[in-house]
């Protein structure tokens, strides 16, 4: 199957002559798990609403394999709100069908797909309760089915693991792999940085109306490395606090947290030294975490604004 | 298309089961027309349990009391064929006040009459005198006895005098001690009413009715229209008519009304051409705010859970606000068909008299339809608008009743229009799009002539308004649904008007 392509161009919107999205670029491949990160207001919404058509940007291309994206019709979306949308008063059932059909799925079609999802996320005994009657643990989960339900050529989840437990956070990421086997286009909206980095191939973090990060998630760390090793041992090693060169960040039962200082020391020639004196049980090069990148990329860039 | 069709389903499915739309079809109607027509039947037809005793205190000295008791059990007999009132001459014998003054006054009359006797037997004593020329000292004789003559008289005019200021002072007396004892038969229940008739009533025509409940009009209105046939009757007698013939020139006219229709004429009654646009209005007003209503809480409600930006993932909004349109103009319709099946029954069956009522017809059936379609078109977008706009129920809650009132508002004016359905005002009035719907549902069957040309106006009226607010509804619509508890300001409502696309 050919991967499918979005790519957003430049795309700038703003209302009341405040600019909520500013010249935004960036490109999704089917496949991957595409992460939109941000701190509240930074234009995700927005971003989203215009992929998905609800609002159009006021200059700057969406295109979804390389056709503009308002001129497609029948293009299928699959969306999770950040806050729940849902009928109060309907039945799981009626609203699920009411969704599926909404997106050209017949009734029957829609009710076959929608209890094979619920049973998957263990909501098949609640077809015919209403949406009041349950919990936001569960009304998640039906939003959920309605999102996937009709197998959208696109899928935009805002915070898909609220409100989840751990069990079926398992569950959904199976079926978000199972999604990205058909090379469609996935985008993850979420504050949870820890999730984002086991969720997403792709990142893009978006601050005051702007790009300020875009990569795969190995590039992004790559780029933000700090020169920081792990090391740890079954005993003391004095000797990272002898050499001038080391700087130590951290240091608990017998494992050091550094870096070295100094360039006339390699990280080669230090494990070099300690062979033979002490027992290494892990060695790694510490990379930054998404959350410590994106803290700091947003404190830079308030700064610099400032 | 599709999803427009599918969210117009959704629509109406989910809103016809809903128990406020079983009310407002079924109940509210019947309780409608209950209130307004049950005082009157309250009123026409109360019960009649037994005669009721209607005290008189009748100063004029016509002595109405039996014409006025004839009169009335003429017209008014209970069930049972007894007469359903009874007059009873407030009597003053156990007034001791009254009694003494009686005596007192029977007291002057009688040395008034002694005088009157003794000044006669005087007269006719000098009348001999003045006859026998031969009586010897009858100079003199007639001197004294016209000296005692000029004596009485002169005592008889101050008797007299006297009598008549007594009289005046018996009168106030009765009166006061009447009142007294009426009023006390009156709160002991032993009378329903007393009627106090004045000297001067003959010529004033002024009377007094007494009662704990004088708001009934029913009854005032019954003794009112009787004592008029009395006064008058006593006045003509005055001017020395015959008798017999009053009677005849005092026969109560019943006026029939007839409406000229070009097609014929027909009975004109006020219940039926009152009522019937009256009622006709409410269904109207019904069936556009059930439906508007509606489509104004599913906006709201849509808007407040999010369920709309996920429908707009979906669907395009013009898709959303026209599958509203269409699943909740439907279920108007049916509710408005639904009336009309009712209607068929009720005429089938003869409950109401189906013959006299001549504006049940095909043709203003359709009238209804029409003025409906329109009036749930423009109320519709209107609402959609409202609803969008909106930060919470209570600000929309507000504005939908204000709506509300303004459509009802010619209910108010529903007199003038029955009155005059085609003056200059009234039409006037129906070519404001907001009242146009309920003044046409009046003025239609009302109207004594086709009124073709008012109803293309006002339908062209409404097409155009329709035409516009749906435009600036849908704008409205698009991007307002969208912003989460803040209202919008007016500047900025300006500027999603003006603009042509978001």
């Amino acid at each position: 199957m050919d991967n499918n392509l979005l790519e957003i161009r430049e795309v700038t919107k703003s209302f009341n002559n405040s600019i909520v999205v500013d010249k935004l670029s960036f490109m999704v491949n089917g496949g991957e798990t595409f992460g939109l990160l941000g701190p509240n207001g930074a234009g995700k919404t927005t971003m989203m609403r215009m992929i998905m058509n609800i609002l159009r940007p006021d200059s700057g291309e969406i295109l979804y394999n390389d056709e503009q994206r308002h001129k497609i019709k029948g293009l299928h979306f699959g969306y999770l709100p950040e806050e729940r949308g849902l009928y109060p008063r309907a039945t799981v059932m009626q609203m699920l069908i009411y969704f599926g059909t909404l997106n050209n799925l017949t009734r029957h079609k829609a009710q076959v797909e929608a209890i094979r999802y619920l049973d998957r996320l263990g909501m098949v005994d609640f077809t015919n309760a209403k949406i009041n009657q349950l919990s936001k643990g569960m009304q998640q989960k039906i939003q959920l089915v309605a999102a996937f339900l009709h197998d959208p050529a696109v899928l935009i989840l805002d915070e898909p693991f609220a409100g989840l437990d751990p069990i079926n956070q398992v569950v959904l990421r199976e079926i978000l792999d199972e999604y990205k086997k058909s090379k469609k286009i996935l985008i993850v909206s979420t504050h949870q940085m820890e999730q984002a980095e086991k969720l997403c191939d792709h990142i893009c973090l978006i601050n005051q109306a702007q790009v300020i990060l875009d990569g795969t998630i190995s590039s992004v760390k790559k780029k933000y490395r700090e020169n920081a090793y792990f090391i740890e041992s079954d005993q003391p090693m004095p000797i990272l606090h002898e050499l001038k060169e080391v700087d130590i960040i951290e240091e608990k039962n017998n494992a050091y947290k550094f870096s070295i200082a100094n360039k006339n020391l390699s990280i080669g020639e230090l494990l070099s030294k300690l062979k033979g004196k002490i027992k290494i049980k892990k060695f790694e090069i510490v990379e930054p975490s998404l959350h410590d990148i994106f803290i700091r990329l947003i404190q830079e860039q308030t700064a610099a604004s400032n | 298309m599709k999803n427009l069709l599918r969210i117009a389903r959704w629509e109406f499915n989910t809103r016809i089961r809903a128990r406020s739309f079983i009310f407002n079809t079924f109940i509210s109607p019947l309780l409608f027309t209950a209130i307004i027509t049950l005082p009157i039947f309250f009123f026409q037809y109360q019960p009649e349990v037994s005669t009721k005793l209607i005290g008189l205190i009748d100063l004029s000295g016509e002595n109405i009391e039996k014409e006025l008791q004839n009169d009335l059990n003429n017209a008014y007999r209970l069930k049972n064929g007894s007469p359903e009132y009874m007059i009873l001459q407030v009597s003053l014998r156990g007034s001791h006040i009254y009694s003494a003054k009686l005596k007192e006054q029977t007291e002057i009359k009688s040395r008034r009459d002694s005088i009157s006797v003794l000044y006669e037997e005087v007269k006719t004593q000098r009348n001999q005198y003045f006859r026998n020329r031969s009586l010897r000292n009858r100079a003199n004789l007639l001197q004294s006895s016209y000296d005692r003559l000029q004596f009485l008289r002169e005592e008889k005019e101050l008797v007299d005098i006297e009598l008549e200021r007594f009289n005046v002072v018996m009168d106030s007396v009765y009166k006061q001690e009447a009142f007294k004892m009426a009023d006390s038969l009156l709160i002991t229940d032993v009378l329903n009413a007393y009627i106090f008739i004045p000297y001067d009533f003959m010529k004033t025509g002024e009377m007094q009715y007494h009662s704990k409940n004088p708001g009934d009009f029913l009854e005032t209105d019954r003794f009112s229209k009787i004592l008029q046939t009395i006064i008058t009757e006593r006045r003509i007698i005055n001017d020395e008519v015959e008798r017999s013939k009053i009677r005849e020139w005092l026969k109560p006219i019943h006026v029939k009304r007839y409406q000229i229709f070009p097609e014929g004429q027909t009975e004109w009654n006020f219940y039926i051409q009152f009522y019937g646009p009256v009622i006709g209005v409410f269904l109207l007003f019904m069936a556009i705010f059930t439906s508007g209503g509606y489509l104004f809480s599913s906006v709201l409600l849509e808007k407040s859970n999010r369920v709309i930006e996920v429908l707009l993932s979906y669907a395009t909004s013009r898709q959303i606000m026209g599958g509203k349109i269409l699943g909740l103009g439907g279920l108007g319709l049916t509710q408005v068909l639904i009336w009309f099946g009712l209607t068929a029954l009720i005429m089938s069956t003869n409950i109401i008299p189906v013959q006299k009522i001549n504006y049940l017809t095909v043709t203003n059936g359709l009238y209804f339809l029409l003025y409906f379609s329109l009036g749930f078109l423009f109320y519709g977008a209107i609402f959609i608008a409202v609803g969008s706009l909106s930060a919470n129920e209570y600000d929309a809650q507000q504005i939908n009743q204000f709506l509300r009132t303004v459509a009802i508002f010619p209910v108010l004016l529903s007199l003038i229009v029955l009155a005059e359905p085609n003056s200059p005002i009234i039409k006037l009035l129906s070519y404001i799009p907001f009242l146009t719907p309920s003044f046409m549902i009046m003025r239609i069957p009302i109207s004594s002539y086709p009124i073709t040309t008012d109803i293309y106006i006002t339908t062209a009226i409404m097409i155009i308004s329709i035409v516009m607010v749906t435009v600036f509804a849908g704008k409205i619509f698009r991007v307002a649904t969208l912003m989460q508890g803040k209202k919008p300001s007016w500047s900025e409502v300006l500027y999603w008007l003006k603009a042509s696309s978001n």
